[in-house]
């Protein structure tokens, strides 16, 4: 098994809630130490002020700002709507196979804002896209297995489609263990999606 | 075989952008190359194979649009996605009107550049695919044993000349000289190749099945007609119909047929409503039709209609050093169809298949050799192994009901060989004919010293 543990940082306005419960939720999944850093990055040199947007491809070098212990996979979480020059906007991006990676909740808030996202949705599909992120920086790239969350989201509602797992393809590539709770079902399973499918008040 | 990640070339003057859409296209699992000019890009794509290339059209020095020209003189087979500005719509447009694949209008949804790159990739994909079906269709044109001879040269010849036309062709010859063989060869070879072949065999149905066989009928035409069903007619459109044993289909038959052919029209049987159909039309015969036309059983326009070009295939018996290719070509076939060593002929099989008429052809030929692999495990096959010589062999030794001239001086020849102890200077003497005409003679009729056979 991969030595490997996960760093998460706060970039700019993320309540420190959404990192704690989003560790505690990554951590089982992926049965490694996730750690939420401390420290907290500014956005400001990320911003551009033609576009009113964050470049995502900054953020990364600043979370690269010191690089990340050996062994360690930094993921950056921020409210900010981020993109990349010539793309409208991204929902995340990593250095793949590198340290670092960047998710945003801006695109993945449910249409109808509800605070503080009472029906889980939002925490969903963060963990989702943080395990996608997480992948591309094992070297992963994007599956064509429709629950694997390998599988490319081009759209917040393509994200609740996939699993908080990788197929057992993906999870194989990157050494997670048949028995990890985020190593999932064979791509030829036709069995239901065993994500957790609550929609709790 | 798992198929290679599609290659994308990015090109752009922006160091930023080439490695935004490079991890882009990174993450979706293909191989990315950049270049920060188009000579750059040019110099990437004589070096490696490249599928797509995403272009800014906005460059200094050559921009997009020059490029995506020289790519088109170079490798057109590759799709060519343009980014531009807004301002530059138009001209992304005119260059969609040149060959390029779609444009992007900065800045653009990941969404649309996954679509669209997908998209090209897919259809890249197809060619490929469509390529190697092409060459798996050519690759899979009917064996035809022909031989060697001067007489099946001209019938090949005339294949080649006749498929790639519409033609109207009419194949004569006995029974298994193969016509069959000849009609698929000519749609093989035509450009209807990848429509339909149907074959249908006229002598094999009756006139009402026939009429119903060949044109459909519609629901309740007669009894037990359940359902609307599509006749050969319809389903050889795009493709070949070939008309076996055309001799024998009925006047009422031969009237609804000669309508089809000249309107490409037919009704089903039971319906008024006229389908348009698109076939060419290949038949095979092995009657007389011209003295059909005389004894008026078949109609003349109709045999002008399908008699536009002739192929006529002689008898094995016409071409009798034919036989031996022919023969060993089976029996390589066979041996390794049945995991047989069996190496060829004896001297004595070969005088056997060359003395015997064949009345049933190369199809008869096939059967016999199949059968002598099947009672011949291994080593030469041998007269007994040959369900003919059973039959001419009845009298004093082989052949010896056959008195035709050829088989009369191939046992002469044989016999004074024998007297002279294979000396081919004396028994050329002896036969009162010069050493080169005997040799020539040994070679026709296959007759070896033996212990000499295959050397």
């Amino acid at each position: 098994m991969i030595a490997w543990r996960v760093e998460l940082v706060r970039i700019g306005t993320v309540a420190p809630g959404v990192l704690r419960r989003l560790a505690a939720e990554l951590a089982p999944c992926l049965a490694r130490e996730v750690f939420v850093a401390g420290a907290t990055i500014d956005p400001a040199p990320a911003f551009d002020p033609l576009r009113r947007q964050y470049r995502v491809d900054d953020l990364l070098l600043a979370l690269l700002d010191p690089p990340p212990p050996p062994g360690v996979k930094r993921v950056g979480v921020t409210n900010l709507d981020i993109f990349l020059p010539v793309f409208t906007h991204v929902l995340g991006l990593a250095q793949h196979g590198g340290p670092v990676a960047v998710v945003s909740l801006h695109r993945l808030r449910p249409d109808e804002p509800e605070h503080p996202d009472p029906s889980g949705v939002l925490r969903r599909r963060l963990l989702r896209e943080v395990l996608h992120e997480l992948g591309h920086t094992l070297g992963l790239v994007h599956c064509n297995v429709p629950w694997c969350a390998m599988r490319a989201s081009r759209v917040a509602e393509e994200v609740d489609l996939k699993d908080a797992a990788f197929c057992r393809s993906c999870a194989g590539e990157v050494g997670l263990a048949a028995d990890c709770p985020c190593a999932g079902r064979d791509p030829g399973d036709r069995e239901p999606p065993r994500v957790e499918k609550e929609h709790e008040g | 075989m798992k198929r290679r990640a599609p290659h994308v070339l990015i090109v752009d003057d922006e160091r930023h952008v080439r490695e935004s859409l490079s991890n882009w296209f990174v993450e979706d699992g293909y191989e990315v190359s950049t270049a920060g000019s188009a000579k750059e890009a040019l110099q990437v794509l004589a070096t490696r194979d490249v599928d797509v290339v995403v272009t800014d059209i906005r460059m200094p020095g050559m921009d997009g649009l020059e490029l995506q020209h020289r790519i088109r003189e170079v490798k057109p087979e590759v799709a060519v996605i343009l980014i531009t500005a807004y301002a530059s719509v138009s001209t992304a447009v005119q260059a969609l009107k040149e060959g390029a694949w779609d444009y992007l209008v900065k800045p653009f949804d990941p969404e649309d550049l996954s679509r669209v790159v997908a998209k090209a990739c897919e259809k890249l994909r197809l060619e490929e695919e469509n390529a190697a079906l092409k060459e798996r269709i050519a690759a899979s044109v009917p064996e035809f044993v022909a031989g060697e001879s001067p007489a099946m040269r001209r019938v090949l010849d005339l294949v080649e000349a006749v498929a790639p036309t519409d033609a109207t062709v009419l194949i004569r010859g006995e029974s298994g000289t193969g016509k069959e063989l000849i009609a698929r060869l000519i749609h093989a070879k035509s450009p209807r190749a990848f429509g339909p072949l149907v074959a249908v065999n006229c002598g094999a149905l009756p006139e009402g099945v026939l009429e119903s066989e060949l044109f459909g009928h519609e629901k309740g035409a007669f009894t037990g007609a359940a359902g609307r069903r599509k006749g050969k007619l319809e389903l050889a459109d795009g493709g070949t119909l070939f008309l076996d044993e055309i001799g024998e289909i009925s006047p009422k038959v031969q009237v609804e047929l000669l309508r089809a052919l000249e309107e490409h029209k037919i009704t089903r049987v039971g319906g008024t409503q006229e389908v348009p159909v698109d076939f060419r039309v290949v038949c095979a015969t092995n009657r007389d039709l011209e003295e059909a036309v005389r004894a008026g059983t078949f109609r003349e326009d109709l045999y002008y209609r399908i008699n536009v070009f002739r192929i006529d295939l002689p008898p094995l018996r016409e071409r009798r050093e034919d036989i031996l290719p022919i023969a060993e070509h089976f029996v390589e076939r066979y041996a390794r169809a049945m995991g047989r060593k069996v190496s060829g002929f004896s001297q004595a099989a070969r005088e056997v298949l060359l003395s015997h008429d064949w009345p049933g052809n190369v199809r008869e030929l096939a059967n016999a050799i199949e059968r002598a692999l099947v009672v011949c495990r291994e080593g030469e096959i041998r007269p007994e192994h040959l369900p003919i010589v059973r039959r001419t062999a009845s009298g004093a030794g082989e052949d010896a009901a056959d008195l035709s001239l050829r088989t009369v001086e191939r046992r002469h020849i044989r016999k004074v060989l024998e007297i002279c102890e294979w000396n081919v200077t004396r028994a050329a003497k002896e036969l009162g004919i010069d050493r080169v005409t005997l040799y020539n003679k040994m070679k026709k009729y296959g007759i070896e010293r033996p212990g000499q056979a295959g050397n």
